[in-house]
This record gives C-alpha cells, structure tokens and sequence, in this order.
C-alpha cells in the first residue's frame, strides 16, 4: 500500500518524476529527416507539425544530428535555406536513454536548456525510438496526478455500491464493517459506508450526522490505538447501535480517556489532523447511550445506541 | 451565504466542484484539527483548514459539510480531490492566511448585515 502523509504528500510530483521513466512520457512517433533533407523542407514540416525541432537519424534510426528552428533561421539568414542539412546541421547531440527517470531528462533540460531531448533504446545505443520535451512531461504528470484522484473517485463509488446492496438486503438488519490496524489512507471508509447506508434506509439527516460520527470516531480509535477490529451496525425500528470491537491492547484507564483533550496519539497522527482527544468525548456526546469496556487482556468493546425519531 | 460569494471574497480558486457552489453556507469552521470539525453541531458547514489530506474531505462529509477552503495556498492531496468529486463537495484554494481568511468573511458578512 502507498501511504501519502503529512511532509511526503507535500513532494507528490517530486516522487513522481523519479518514479516516472522517460519511456512512459515521450512520444513515440518520432518525426525525422535524413541528412539529405534541405533546411526548406524541414522548415515546412516545422510549421506542418508545429513542434521547434527535428532530430537526423541515418538509416539504421541512429541518430547523427539535430536541427532545430534556430538552424533554420540561421539558414534562411544566410541564404543556403535550399541546401541539405548534412554540413550545417548540430552535431553535437544531446540523448537520453529510454529507462532514465524524469528526473535526469529535466536536469538535462536545465543544462543544456534544449527544447527536446531525443530518447536511445539504451546507454550504449544510438538508436532513437522516441522524442521529450519539457511540454511531454508536464502532461504526463498532470495526467498521473488525475489519475490517483480517479482512482480515489472510483473507490468511492464502489463503497457506494456496497451500501446499496446492503440497503437492499432488508432482511439482514445488522452489518459488520472490518477496520485495519495503522490504515490511515482509509481511515473513514467505514462511516462513510455506514453512512450512505443508513441514508438510503431514510434515517433522519441530524441523526445520520450522529451515527456517522460516532462511526468515524471509533473507527479512528480502531486504525490509530489498536491491533485492528470490527464495526457492526444494528438497526431496530426504534434505535441504531453501532458496536466497535478491537482486538486490543485495551484501555489502561477508561476514565481519563473519557477526558476531553487526553490524547496517546502520536505525531504522526496529530499531523493528520487527529489525536486531539476528543474521539471518545464527542461519541459520548452524539450517542442517547454508551457502554464502554476494555480488557488488557481482549481488547475493547464500545457500543453506543441512537436512538430514532426524536 | 453562498460558496460563490465566497470564492470572490477570499480571491479563491475552485479546484473541483464548480456546479456545487450555490450551497447555502450555515455555519464557519476554521480548524487544522478534524475532531474540532466532527465535534461542530451545525451541518451545511465551511471549513477552513491548513490540513491537505484526503481526511479532511472525509471528516467533511462525515460531519455533512457543503465545502472546504485551503489556505495559504496550500494544494490538497489528489485522492482529496476524487473524494471530493464523488460527494460533490467543492474544494477552494486561497493564498490568504487562515486568519486573514476568516476576517474577511466575517468582515462580508457585517457589510451584508449592515445593508
């Protein structure tokens, strides 16, 4: 599983553009000339194709030399526009090879402030398969970014799926919702489940807040202090319980965790935005009851009961 | 108020949810602690906060809140956005201050008052 948090979520397209190879960013239909081309036809395919340069490949596809609009220019300045490219052409050309990082590509960019950087199949080869630009990465980036937020989208939309099936199981009127241990990336997929499930059971909006909350909040004690446990939620004409079970360490003294603003939770967990001792307090609160107990031996058993229509 | 007005008084930029800012904002919220959030009494809720991790939006949504302000500039974690997508729950960014922010919302709000 990866874990984004705190300081490291700050560094996500830092992570990426070492983690992304310039095989994955660069186009792969290359267009190119052979030396035999004049600056003429080269200028038209410029324009045609609207990129800044053309890489001169021989005919085994290695590459011998570039040329850029800057040659063109200086073609076109000078008057040997219609002249083959072979004697005017730069040849000291800059590659890349296929599996390098971004991170190397935009280096060399910097250095050497090149518009393109041809891509080699491999340190020792010549061979050209493919073209990057700065404009290459930056979308392949963008498109990486996009594509976590979907992913994200989609598990929510399965989460939602899972609480319709269970809408519709009319018969079952009690659910269990596993909660891992430390799993803080899905920390709150249990009470949002919950609460899409009871909102399709057309549970009242101030109560759902409630029962959500309370879920939330368990669930949170579950992933941060525990060794991983269950949720189950029962739903009576009359009441909701919603019952957390971990497997332990347990409660040393339920009393003080009861405390608004007593806390064991790491920094880590306070750079999340949690830890801030106010977990058990606000279940009390939103619950008509609470049992709690704990066992350093089992572990612990909150259960609170909400009660329906008013 | 609505989000909308919002998004002119902060200066702020709308990074998902455009079609969702004609909400009717019920209350404030500005914390970088989620308990604090999950412990308000109100629904129909803004939070500001300085926290950029998809949690925020789940506590959010948990505490039915209509829409999240980030301040300082500070950009949210992608998963944040998709979260934030399949709830329908704007996200804003402004590069003001958390402070700064919240003084100028309350400062809109009197001159609301006042007309």
């Amino acid at each position: 599983m990866t874990t984004l948090h705190s300081k490291e979520k700050l560094t996500l397209a830092s992570e990426l553009i070492y983690e992304i190879k310039v095989k994955d960013a660069m186009k792969r239909d290359v267009i190119f000339f052979s030396q035999d081309a004049t600056f003429r036809e080269i200028q038209l395919s410029l324009k045609k194709n609207r990129i800044s340069g053309v890489p001169i490949l021989d005919n085994n596809k290695d590459i011998i030399g570039i040329v850029s609009i800057d040659n063109v220019i200086t073609s076109l300045d000078n008057g040997y526009v219609g002249d083959k490219v072979k004697h005017y052409m730069t040849r000291e050309v800059v590659t890349i090879p296929q599996n390098y990082s971004l991170v190397s590509a935009i280096k060399k960019f910097e250095h050497y402030k090149f518009g393109r950087l041809p891509v080699t199949k491999n340190i020792r080869s010549n061979q050209i398969i493919g073209i990057l630009t700065m404009g290459d990465i930056l979308n392949y980036l963008l498109v990486s970014i996009q594509a976590i937020a979907e992913k994200a989208e989609k598990q929510e939309s399965d989460n939602d799926d899972l609480s319709t099936k269970m809408a519709r199981q009319t018969t079952k009127k009690r659910i269990r919702l596993e909660v891992n241990k430390a799993d803080f990336d899905n920390a709150g997929r249990v009470a949002s489940i919950v609460r899409n499930y009871l909102q399709k059971l057309k549970i009242e909006k101030q109560v759902l807040r409630k029962i959500a909350i309370i879920c939330y909040e368990a669930e949170m004690n579950i992933s941060i202090h525990s060794l991983g446990g269950y949720i189950t939620v029962e739903t009576k004409p009359s009441e909701v319980v919603i019952t957390a079970v971990d497997y332990g360490p347990g409660i040393p003294d339920i009393e003080e965790a009861m405390k608004p603003g007593f806390s064991t939770a790491s920094e880590q967990i306070r750079a999340l935005g949690f830890g801030a001792g106010m977990g058990l307090p606000n279940i009390k609160r939103c619950a008509d009851h609470l049992d709690l107990e704990s066992s350093m031996e089992t572990g612990t058993i909150l259960k609170a009961t909400i009660r329906l229509g008013g | 108020m609505k989000i909308k007005e919002i998004v002119n008084i902060l200066d702020a930029e709308v990074l998902t949810g455009e079609l969702y800012l004609d909400y009717d904002i019920e209350e404030f919220a500005a914390s970088d602690m989620l308990s604090d959030v999950l412990a308000l009494t109100k629904d129909n809720f803004l939070l500001l906060t300085g926290l950029t991790s998809q949690q925020v939006v789940r506590t959010v949504e948990i505490a039915g809140g209509i829409g999240v302000v980030f301040v300082r500039g500070k950009t949210p974690e992608p998963e944040a956005i998709g979260l934030a997508r399949s709830h329908h729950i704007p996200l804003l960014m402004t590069s003001l201050l958390a402070f700064e922010a919240c003084r100028a919302i309350v400062e809109a709000i009197n001159k609301k008052e006042t007309k």
